[in-house]
């Protein structure tokens, strides 16, 4: 009976063991035992894409990068990205700002406003400036000896990212006390 | 089943020919009707179907791969040249930053749009990124053309305010 349970024949064998007329009646017991439990459905071949298009809005997305674990070549083509799109937003603001409002944004002003900030603002001001110049500086260089075909391989990839956060922490400080 | 009917059909009369022919062509029919939607994991046609390719073209391939190389080395010895003099002296060095800086920026922009927001993906919201951008970019430049010629420039603007 255990093994029974284990195929899950226990309800079907039960109901026939139970069953006066099923125990004798071997056609009624075969209907009982191999009862399908799967329902099909006849569908014109035209209805495959249909089919196909409803599969495909179900798949899941290829794996997020979350699921991988942080290597300074990936991170280190993100923060790439960032600074520079920081930096660039920086230039697109001002200058947008300065075309709608010159009376406001005009150097004047501005050299005025950042003199008049208290010491400790306009330090992490700079570091928060320099630190993206430096890195995205430092690392464009990198970018470019891998266009011209140098260091183009896991050890240069490496090598030269250790030598960029290196020389961006030492320029960012160099430029901070400037 | 209903296919094996027909190829039976098929076989026994011209009728029958046609009929399968008629099938055929009722499917075909079907499967380039069914509608690719925009913003699912839904592409064009079935899994036999080919994926489409944009033309080739040099201006969106290699010379713009070279033009961009070209513009990032540029500002190489320009950023150099920003930090050993300035503007007020060589008012050329703002001019050409004004340009080169605004349209490695574009780029950098435009390749972020076409990253996350394809218009395979986003049919409105990418193209319209993309003519808010060029529309940025034109701002951009004529602010910056301004600020350089009416006010003290890029590089001595940053100067005085570094040493604030």
């Amino acid at each position: 009976m255990m093994s029974a349970r284990a195929v899950g024949l226990g309800p079907a064998l039960r109901r026939a063991a139970f069953s006066q007329n099923l125990a004798r009646n071997q056609v009624a017991l075969r209907t009982v035992l191999f009862k399908r439990a799967v329902q099909t459905q006849s569908l014109p071949p035209a209805a495959s894409e249909e089919i196909l298009n409803q599969q495909r809005l179900k798949r899941p997305s290829s794996p997020h990068f979350t699921i991988y674990q942080p290597q300074i070549t990936w991170l280190g083509s993100i923060v790439n990205r960032v600074t520079g799109g920081a930096l660039s937003a920086l230039l697109y603001g001002f200058s947008i700002a300065y075309l709608v409002a010159p009376g406001t944004f005009d150097s004047a002003h501005i050299v005025e406003f950042v003199a008049g900030l208290p010491e400790y603002l306009k330090y992490s001001g700079k570091a928060i400036l320099a630190l993206p110049f430096a890195f995205h500086s430092w690392n464009g260089l990198r970018h470019l000896s891998w266009d011209m075909g140098k260091f183009l391989s896991v050890k240069g990839a490496y090598g030269t990212a250790y030598a960029v956060l290196g020389a961006t922490a030492v320029s960012t400080v160099a430029l901070v006390l400037m | 089943m209903s296919s094996s009917i027909l190829l039976r059909s098929a076989f026994k009369s011209a009728a029958g020919r046609n009929a399968l022919r008629s099938t055929l062509q009722v499917r075909h029919a079907a499967s380039s009707s069914t509608q690719y939607v925009p913003g699912g994991p839904i592409y064009k046609g079935t899994v036999n179907d080919p994926t489409t390719f944009p033309p080739p073209s040099k201006t969106h391939g290699s010379y713009h791969w070279a033009f961009e190389r070209l513009l990032s080395a540029a500002l190489v010895p320009l950023t150099g040249a920003a930090f050993a003099t300035s503007g007020s002296a060589y008012p050329i060095l703002d001019g050409i930053l004004g340009v080169s800086l605004v349209m490695h920026s574009h780029i950098g922009f435009d390749s972020m749009i076409v990253d996350y927001l394809h218009p395979r993906k986003f049919p409105v919201l990418g193209p319209l990124m993309t003519w808010t951008l060029r529309t940025a970019t034109v701002a951009t430049l004529v602010g910056v053309y301004q600020f350089n010629t009416n006010d003290i420039g890029l590089t001595e603007l940053i100067a005085k305010v570094w040493t604030a």
